[in-house]
């Protein structure tokens, strides 16, 4: 390969790349509902950061972390996620010990460093689902909560009503007793999505 | 000394094989260390059982509490932890340079110790760490196989110098679209991976399709074509070890021109003619198939020129004659 035809060949790819952006980092697939690690960057910081080292699924303990195949953009492939209602986060804040490029940020395991910076979701309430929003006293979601009275608190009747407080972590969508869940975390990216 | 260095390809295969032995058990110790954290064990199905049991059996002379101390060892070669130090692969670094735009000085620095090395040893990682290395030599081995049983097996050769063109094209790309592009084509980043998703996952990933298709390419278009026609990676390390401190020298006196160092090269380098250039990755095989001493380790940051005909071999006799 001559340097003139490499610089041509690598020209022509440049161009290329930048065309077939929004093929190749096909962005969020919107009907796609999943959280990133706690401590997470935001979404388009997130993919230029992660390596696709899977470390952080290495050291949950929950085993909550996933990896994307090709379902949510070439973008996204192989970086982590996780689906609360199969297996939430517990915020044990190892992933960020772990991760080495600071996609996942270390965040101390306090509760005013895991405020400050966990940013994963916000939890939603479906009052038409909700049990007690219908009578029935329930209350399960404001017992899972590991942040209770800062991310939940209750009404009369066990009736959740999520704060400012909540970051997300998805502990009660995971034990909501209603099918489908009554309580569901929106993802942090979907909430910027929609605020634009 | 001569000992040694005749014995280093036992060593390598030593040394690949644990490597490829821990990316398989790390897996399994994740899984203990959930099981551990969930303190469930009457609650474990029988097969998770015995991984809790023997992955504890395992450990236990060395960890008091797996849950926290197992955490020193993590990772693949592509980013890991190898007993609390963090190290990553520098094509790692490069990508996430182009593709953030911005430098991490914390994941930078974990990929201090391999740049060092690299540029003492060149491309070593290929030929003594790389997990994919493993599998691509004992591919090799299949095409010799294959040669032997009258099938037709890789002959061709490209240009070399078009891994380099792969590497610059990685960044481009990574700068253009914001994603590592390197993390989704780098085999042995492929390998560590899929290894975990097969076994504390739920499968085989995308990445494995992409594997599968390159060890194919080597059996069916070029010897060893991936490390050495494609991989960025190989790029990387040729580029920072092009002035590598240590090399293999052949010594004139003592060559008797038969050739077999040649041919047990996987890369398809000329060690018969003095040419290793920066494609070498020190794999010592050549060392070792030779019968008569000739090749050992040298100090230089520079190629010897082609010395002659080795000096036992008939062509330097009939020329002096």
């Amino acid at each position: 390969m001559k340097r003139r035809t490499f610089v041509k060949a690598l020209a022509a790819t440049g161009v290329s790349a930048l065309l077939a952006d929004n093929v190749l980092a096909a962005k969020n697939n919107p009907s796609l509902r999943f959280l990133r690690p706690p401590g997470s960057l935001t979404e388009d910081d997130f993919i230029s950061r992660c390596i696709r080292c899977g470390k952080c699924g290495e050291v949950c303990p929950n085993r909550c972390i996933k990896y994307f195949g090709f379902e949510n953009g070439t973008s996204s492939l192989d970086t982590p996620y996780i689906t609360p209602r199969e297996q939430a986060c517990i915020l044990c804040m190892k992933c960020g010990d772990a991760c080495p490029t600071g996609a996942i940020k270390p965040v101390e395991r306090e509760m005013q460093p895991i405020l400050d910076n966990v940013q994963m979701g916000k939890a939603r309430v479906d009052v038409n689902l909700c049990l007690s929003f219908q009578g029935k006293t329930c209350g399960v979601c404001y017992r899972a909560c590991p942040l209770q009275d800062v991310a939940i608190r209750t009404g009369m009747l066990e009736q959740p009503h999520v704060l400012e407080g909540c970051v997300g972590c998805g502990l009660c969508e995971r034990s909501c007793i209603q099918i489908p869940q009554a309580i569901k975390i929106i993802p942090d990216h979907t909430r910027q999505q929609l605020r634009t | 000394m001569k000992d040694i260095v005749r014995h280093l390809n036992k060593v390598r295969w030593g040394v690949l094989t644990i490597i490829f032995a821990m990316l398989i058990l790390l897996p399994f110790l994740h899984l203990y260390q959930s099981y551990e954290a969930a303190h469930a064990y009457d609650l474990l199905a029988p097969s998770e059982k015995s991984i809790y049991d023997s992955m504890e059996w395992l450990t236990k002379p060395f960890v008091k509490d797996p849950e926290v101390e197992l955490n020193e060892l993590k990772g693949t070669t592509w980013s890991g932890t190898l007993f609390g130090l963090k190290m990553s692969d520098p094509l790692a670094v490069v990508g996430q340079i182009a593709a953030g735009k911005n430098i991490y000085w914390p994941f930078l620095l974990t990929a201090l110790i391999p740049i060092l090395l690299t540029v003492v040893f060149g491309r070593f990682f290929c030929g003594w760490i790389c997990p994919a290395t493993f599998i691509y030599e004992l591919n090799d081995n299949l095409a010799a196989w294959m040669r032997k049983a009258g099938l037709p097996v890789s002959k061709h050769k490209l240009d070399k110098r078009l891994k380099y063109f792969v590497l610059a094209a990685g960044i481009i790309i990574s700068a253009a679209t914001g994603m590592i592009a390197f993390a989704t084509m780098y085999p042995p980043a492929i390998i560590g991976r899929e290894i975990y998703y097969s076994i504390a996952l739920t499968g085989f990933g995308t990445g494995m399709v992409f594997f599968l298709l390159t060890l194919f390419f080597d059996l069916m278009v070029t010897r060893r074509g991936f490390c050495r026609y494609v991989c960025p990676g190989g790029a990387l390390y040729s580029l920072l070890g092009w002035f590598r401190l240590v090399r293999i020298k052949r010594d004139v006196t003592q060559c008797n021109d038969c050739a077999k160092c040649n041919v047990v090269c996987q890369f398809g380098l000329d060690p018969l003619r003095d040419d290793f250039s920066q494609e070498c990755n020190n794999c010592t095989a050549c060392i070792a198939v030779c019968p008569t001493d000739a090749l050992s380790f040298t100090l230089n940051i520079k190629d010897v020129p082609f010395q002659g005909p080795g000096h036992l071999g008939h062509k330097h006799k009939r020329d002096e004659a």
